[in-house]
């Protein structure tokens, strides 16, 4: 793929793909919450640190970051047209999304299994 | 302003008008590597060829077996036998390749079930020298001019042609020899006259429908290039015969196709009588457009019309069905809806005779020279100059045009003008010089509007002269009535010297544009009523009642109108290129 | 490329953007809205006088632009706007500058911001609009003279699609063979009048009318992508790579939304992309 077709098709795609991804994990989470409820901070915490369900949250803490990245991106190229300030707001918001990615990761992977 | 001062531009080629026939050949010229310039008052996509509907005939024979000969037989009986011949001989020959060539540019033709280019039967088409309906008009569902036209425009951006995009024409350029040199133009956006030089010029800028009150044609159709002809002193040809389409929407004038009975509608009159069964037993609603035109007329005149004041037909169409209405006439249907809120699905659509197309004006061979009587010779071409389409006649509509022949006019006169101007381009290198005085008429045509002060409104004198032809030149004419009618439009072209303008400013003056308009309409509503009073018998679209018949004898001959008002003839040329000579015999349907 | 584009700019100075924002606001209410805004402006006409608010700028004059009422009656039922401005033109004021052509919806000249909505005066019927009705020029672009615009860069986007049937085989003799299936593909393509309604409708073409392409140009290169005998597919896609030409493009829907034709460019749009992909994997 081509530089342009990393900045055309590929984000386009990975906002498709990432949207599928958080809209099925909701209802995941939703249907599990509904079929089970959870009451204690315990069973909570047991619930999420089983491997899958782990997995699953970091996926989902991607994908809403992958989503979130793409869609800002966007908004920035429509609006924001002096280019150093696109940039430098580009930055600021890829390093809030990858520290916000890195802070999520720690804390789903602190969690240790019951 | 002087000419040392004018803004200028040399091109090899200028073509004025970018509707099917200027744009056909300018995109040869451009592929060919000719300079070839543009000029356009409107955005080209937006000229009048985009507006025809049913189609454009070629005896490909995809549908019933058809024959060019034939499709020339029926040019000629529909014209009265007052086309010429060898170009329609011409014509027909090349419709086939033509209409390939269009669909390998893009042309979305409608197909059939074999792959190949969808055809509908016409008005006036026959198989076998008069046999049965024929089935020669290659359609895009009945957007077919809107097809031919963008796919031409596109063709042209790709050959990297030169657009002057809303540039008004204002008079030709000519030197003492009498070569025409380009033009002098005008930008619309700011008002600043450009003298075009060119070694060839090629005039394609249509009819001049807004001559009468109901048409079915664009507000653009204001006739410029025959009247830039008329006042470089050529005459014109033909004026007199005008054609009034059958189906105009009553009181509205849009156009419903032929192809709506080309599909199988037909007229009805109060009493839902199918009445084009007394009038062209064989034919029937199919007859020529002359034919058809005069029936609805002699029906609402004998009080046979609908509506309240029984001032119009139906046409029917219900029994198509959804399904062809949608698939094939989807145009029709949307203009219906849109202007009259009747949809042709449920009910039948009330129209009336309305005046559709110039078969009259600057006269061509059928290389798309245009040529004068000069010297000994009734037609010497004027070095330099050329013109297509409804503009010119060459003459292959001769009295009354075939519908589906006139898309067809265009893309082979307009090819035929391209080969000849890229001949005449190749032993003509060198631009001619031009004196001084080869613009002062069209910086004193601009100047004249630049007059301040109080005068007649060039609104009201269109409107005026819009309601005299109306009243007084239209499908059933007399001597009486066009007498008056020549007597009014000299008193309105007088009156039209003394119009000012309230708007001078130099910015997009759509106002000033619409005055140097209507001094080309008033020339050419002047050829038209005096071409129709000379002419003294009723030949296809030109109708006398105190002269009903056809006089083959006196007046088988092309009427030709000079500026001066006088109005003077040459014959009709009757000897094909190759084939026998279609005698005239009488003409029915 | 046409001859203005070597003249130095002479206008560009106004755009009416007077009314972005509250196209913006159609962007999410949608149709309903004025669908409800129609019936109650049909519904409060008493009288048969007209209102006409008409934007009015003349760079000749010097003075900025201003919005001018005109008052006309004695319509008949079946008039369209094109009726009226023409009679605004002919009985009140000569001065009032706008393009028109054909008059009956086929050329696409009169295209115009009619109570902020984009549309064509020709088959815009006055019945409809209420007893005030608000002109403008088509938003977004440079206004050359009162309604008209200068069309020049939407011109210029649908050149750069490269709008014209490619075939790289030798030309048969006869025409290309196409079944009446693989036509029925171009329907709702080709139609288009290149009017402007929809790109200059549209939010992506107001903030990027320089990179990206528009609904409309959009709309043709689909329209021959879609085409069977078309064989530059490939080189199509590639143009319309990277983030502006073809990916702009945030499905608002006003394009479909002002169609004058009842096109989908967003339609063909979302076909571009699945075509891409396609190509992709």
């Amino acid at each position: 793929m081509s530089w342009r077709g990393a900045n055309g098709l590929r984000p386009w795609l990975m906002q498709r793909l990432s949207a599928v991804y958080i809209a099925g994990f909701l209802l995941f989470i939703l249907f599990n919450l509904a079929a089970a409820p959870v009451i204690s901070f315990d069973a909570w915490r047991g619930w999420v640190a089983s491997p899958l369900v782990n997995a699953a949250i970091a996926l989902f803490v991607l994908a809403l970051l992958i989503h979130a990245w793409v869609g800002t991106r966007d908004v920035l190229m429509d609006y924001v047209k002096p280019v150093a300030l696109r940039f430098v707001l580009l930055t600021l918001f890829a390093l809030i999304f990858l520290i916000s990615l890195f802070w999520s990761l720690r804390v789903l992977f602190s969690v240790p299994p019951s | 302003m002087t000419m040392m001062k004018l803004a200028r531009r040399k091109f090899d080629t200028l073509v004025i008008g970018a509707g099917g026939g200027g744009l056909r050949s300018a995109m040869q010229l451009a592929q060919a590597d000719a300079n070839v310039a543009v000029v356009s008052k409107v955005f080209p996509t937006r000229s009048h060829t985009v507006a025809a509907q049913g189609g454009m005939n070629a005896a490909l024979a995809n549908v019933v077996p058809d024959n060019w000969h034939w499709h020339m037989y029926d040019t000629v009986k529909g014209s009265d036998y007052l086309g010429d011949q060898d170009a329609i001989e011409y014509m027909c020959r090349a419709a086939s390749h033509l209409v390939v060539e269009l669909e390998h540019a893009g042309v979305p033709f409608s197909r059939l079930d074999n792959g190949k280019i969808y055809q509908r039967p016409f008005g006036g088409q026959s198989q076998d020298f008069g046999g049965a309906q024929a089935a020669r008009t290659c359609a895009a569902a009945d957007r077919t001019g809107h097809a031919i036209l963008h796919s031409l425009y596109q063709q042209n951006i790709r050959a990297k042609t030169h657009f002057f995009d809303e540039y008004f024409a204002i008079d030709l350029v000519k030197d003492s020899d009498g070569y025409i040199l380009g033009a002098v133009v005008l930008e619309i956006e700011t008002g600043e006259p450009l003298l075009i030089e060119a070694k060839t010029t090629l005039l394609a800028t249509g009819g001049v429908g807004q001559l009468f009150r109901t048409n079915t044609n664009a507000h653009i159709n204001t006739g410029d290039g025959i009247a830039m002809a008329l006042r470089a002193g050529i005459p014109v040809q033909d004026m007199e015969f005008f054609q009034f389409h059958p189906t105009g929407i009553a009181g509205k004038g849009m156009l419903i196709t032929e192809g709506v009975r080309g599909e199988g509608g037909y007229l009805v009159n109060k009493d839902g009588e199918r009445f084009m069964e007394r009038y062209a037993p064989q034919a029937k609603d199919l007859a020529s457009r002359d034919v058809v035109s005069r029936a609805i007329a002699v029906e609402v005149r004998e009080g046979r019309g609908c509506g309240p004041n029984a001032d119009y037909v139906m046409l029917k169409l219900e029994h198509l069905g959804a399904e062809v209405i949608k698939k094939r006439l989807p145009g029709i249907r949307d203009m219906a809806m849109t202007f009259i809120g009747v949809d042709p699905i449920e009910e039948p659509i009330p129209v009336f005779p309305t005046a559709h197309y110039t078969m009259g004006g600057i006269p061509t061979n059928r290389h798309g020279q245009v040529v004068v009587p000069l010297g000994e010779g009734a037609e010497e071409p004027i070095p330099g100059l050329y013109a297509v389409g409804e503009c010119a006649c060459v003459s292959v509509h001769g009295a009354n045009r075939l519908g589906g022949n006139s898309l067809l006019d265009i893309v082979v006169f307009g090819r035929a003008a391209g080969n000849h101007i890229i001949e005449y381009l190749t032993e003509n290198r060198h631009h001619r010089p031009l004196d001084e005085g080869s613009v002062d008429n069209a910086l004193a045509r601009i100047a004249r509007w630049e007059q301040d002060g109080e005068g007649e409104s060039v609104d009201v004198l269109r409107q005026e002269l819009q309601r005299v032809m109306e009243e007084n030149c239209s499908v059933f004419r007399s001597e009486e009535i066009l007498a008056e009618g020549v007597v009014k439009v000299q008193a309105l072209a007088g009156r039209l010297q003394n119009a000012r303008l309230k708007d001078q400013s130099k910015v997009f003056n759509t106002a000033r544009i619409e005055a140097f308009e209507l001094e080309n309409l008033m020339a050419l509503g002047l050829a038209t009523v005096q071409s129709a009073l000379a002419r003294k018998e009723s030949r296809g679209a030109h109708s006398r009642v105190d002269y009903p018949d056809r006089d083959d004898e006196r007046w088988m001959k092309h009427s030709l109108y000079y500026e001066d008002g006088r109005v003077d003839y040459k014959p009709v040329r009757t000897k094909p290129l190759t084939v026998d000579t279609f005698p005239p015999k009488a003409r029915v349907y | 490329m046409p001859a203005k584009a070597f003249l130095p700019q002479r206008h560009g100075v106004h755009r009416d953007n007077g009314n972005l924002f509250s196209m913006c606001i159609l962007c999410l209410c949608g149709k309903l809205f004025w669908q409800l805004r129609a019936w109650l402006a049909a519904m409060s006409r008493k009288t048969e006088t007209m209102r006409f608010l008409i934007y009015r700028y003349n760079p000749d004059e010097g003075k900025p632009p201003r919005m001018q009422e005109y008052r006309l009656d004695g319509f008949d039922s079946g008039d369209k706007l094109l009726d009226a401005l023409l009679r605004i033109k002919a009985e009140l004021d000569p001065t009032l500058s706008f393009r028109r052509s054909c008059g009956e919806g086929v050329c696409g000249a009169d295209s115009l911001n009619i109570n902020g909505r984009n549309g064509l005066a020709c088959i815009t019927p006055l019945n409809e609009l209420g007893e005030t009705v608000e002109i403008r020029p088509l938003p977004g672009r440079p206004v050359i003279r009162d309604l008209v615009v200068d069309m020049e860069q939407f011109y210029h986007q649908y050149r750069a699609v490269k709008p014209w049937l490619t075939v790289h085989d030798p030309e048969p003799e006869t025409e290309y063979l196409q079944t009446p299936e693989q036509r029925d593909q171009l329907d709702g393509l080709y139609e288009c009048i290149l009017c402007g309604c929809c790109s200059t409708a549209c939010p992506s073409f107001w903030w990027n009318p320089d990179k990206f392409r528009g609904p409309a140009a959009l709309l043709q290169a689909w329209r021959f992508l879609a085409d069977s005998r078309d064989q530059a597919t490939g080189d199509r896609l590639a143009e319309l790579e990277g983030p502006y030409h073809l990916f702009r493009c945030h499905s608002i829907m006003n394009c479909v939304d002002v169609c004058p034709k009842g096109l989908n460019p967003t339609q063909a749009i979302g076909n571009i992309k699945k075509l891409m992909l396609k190509h992709h994997v």
